[in-house]
């Protein structure tokens, strides 16, 4: 479904130096995949999966969705995109819209549903999430966990092929995780295809397809979360697991 | 006492002259109207130019063509600006007011585009991503997203600039306009007396920027409806 070639993605800092964030990544996502990566901070995780609709433009190779070639300058994104749904770690909720408002916008501004139809999807995935009583309020009155479950709810209601998480759970006091982490246990249950940058390792474990462990800007090692977690290869990884275990 | 309500008849009552006082404020509420307009949606635009960037991340010619424009008016005393555009620019027209407004429209434009800049800036980051991420263009998300948010934080510092603006229109004089200024200032020379007609306008002035500052506050605080838990 999404295929990886060799990407790159400097940055430039202040002071004129380069910055490598990524160095040269590949993988694949095939449909139905639950990727989860994890690794240390400032190791590249969040970026790449920016680079996966785009948010971040790599610096070089290749990303292959659906046959098409993002990177490509011609490529439209924003049709990409439509076809990706993103949950970031700060929710990222539109602050100055009510939640109903939040969840039909994109479907109904971009012609892909009318006010009902999608008004109609929006109320049967609030009631999956448990917030239908809330379709009226305005994101500011939310507690974290709710945010959460809303965010991930407004990507779905695109109709979304793959879901990309950033840190999902992060910014979550500890007792909200649970009802986040259910959501999305929901959501790879019914088939969904999943890449998740997370710390929580219970669920890579327990959701994961596949786990990916990045460092300084590659993966450094990928595997079955069974083997992953029971028999890590390198130094590396073993250190981190030592730490977050 | 007996003075003083000679002054105010002379200042005021005598030969209609309140008329002067009144006609004044109406232009000077109308040339700050106009370019309170004209400043509002060129400044609008100058800010968007100023944002606007190339595929590359680089600000492109727009970008450079609005931080010139920037630069030139605030760069430059408006009283020029107004004498220009009335004894060069607009040479041929005789229509004060039109000028007026064009001049000061033009010169506000470049102070409410930094204005405009600064409040789009100033919402998160995010809110951005997660517009585009859904595939909305980047013009939609500024519409539907950005910009009204960007409205909360701009409606201060823009009430700001409409009082300096409403204020600064007072120079019209130099046109030969007869705005409230003037007014106190032909009054004065008839009665000899300048007190009354200086202090009246001054009070003129301070009423109706007042009720404009309880406006103002009224309009911020139902765009923050939003913001309430």
């Amino acid at each position: 479904m999404i295929t990886v070639n060799h990407i790159v993605k400097d940055f430039k800092n202040v002071d004129g130096t380069i910055n490598h964030v990524l160095c040269d990544v590949s993988t694949e996502v095939d449909a139905g995949e639950k990727i989860v990566i994890v690794g240390p901070s400032g190791s590249g995780k969040s970026t790449f999966l920016r680079c996966l609709n785009l948010l971040e433009r790599p610096t070089g190779g290749q990303i292959i969705f659906d046959g098409v070639d993002i990177t490509a300058p011609k490529t439209d994104i924003n049709l990409i995109r439509r076809r990706m749904g993103m949950v970031f770690q700060n929710f990222n909720l539109f602050n100055n819209l009510t939640i109903m408002k939040n969840l039909t916008l994109a479907p109904t501004k971009l012609g892909i549903m009318t006010e009902e139809e999608a008004k109609e999807k929006a109320l049967g995935l609030l009631k999956r999430v448990g917030l239908v009583d809330k379709s009226d309020v305005y994101p500011a009155s939310l507690s974290g966990g709710q945010k959460q479950r809303i965010a991930i709810v407004r990507s779905l209601c695109m109709n979304p092929e793959v879901m990309l998480f950033d840190e999902p759970t992060s910014a979550l006091d500890p007792e909200m995780v649970g009802e986040v982490l259910d959501v999305m246990r929901q959501l790879a249950e019914e088939g969904m295809t999943m890449v998740v940058v997370t710390h929580e390792m219970g669920f890579a474990r327990e959701v994961g397809t596949r786990v990916l462990f990045m460092a300084d800007g590659i993966i450094m090692e990928e595997n079955t979360p069974q083997e992953f977690f029971a028999a890590p290869k390198t130094q590396r990884l073993q250190d981190f697991l030592s730490k977050v275990l | 006492m007996q003075n003083l309500e000679q002054m105010i008849t002379a200042a005021f009552i005598t030969e209609d002259r309140w008329k002067l006082y009144l006609s004044g404020l109406g232009v000077t509420l109308e040339v700050a109207f106009f370019a309170g307009i004209i400043g509002l949606i060129l400044g609008t635009v100058l800010a968007l130019m100023k944002l606007s960037v190339r595929q590359n991340g680089k600000p492109g010619v727009l970008s450079m063509i609005s931080t010139i424009y920037v630069d030139i008016i605030r760069g430059t005393p408006s009283v020029l600006q107004l004498l220009i555009m009335w004894f060069i620019v607009m040479k041929s027209s005789n229509n004060g007011v039109l000028v007026a407004s064009i001049s000061f429209g033009l010169n506000s434009a470049a102070y409410v585009s930094e204005i405009v800049r600064g409040g789009i800036l100033a919402v998160d980051k995010g809110q951005t991503e997660a517009g585009r991420s859904l595939g909305l263009t980047s013009a939609m998300t500024m519409r539907y997203i950005i910009l009204p948010q960007a409205l909360k934080n701009i409606i201060p510092p823009l009430g700001n600039e409409f009082i300096t603006l409403l204020k600064e229109t007072a120079i019209v004089g130099y046109v030969s306009l007869n705005d409230l200024t003037r007014a106190a200032n032909l009054v004065q020379s008839r009665t000899y007396e300048a007190f009354m007609p200086l202090i009246g306008a001054a009070i003129i002035y301070f009423v109706v920027i007042k009720i404009l500052t309880i406006l103002l506050g009224r309009l911020e605080r139902r765009l923050r409806k939003s913001d309430n838990r």
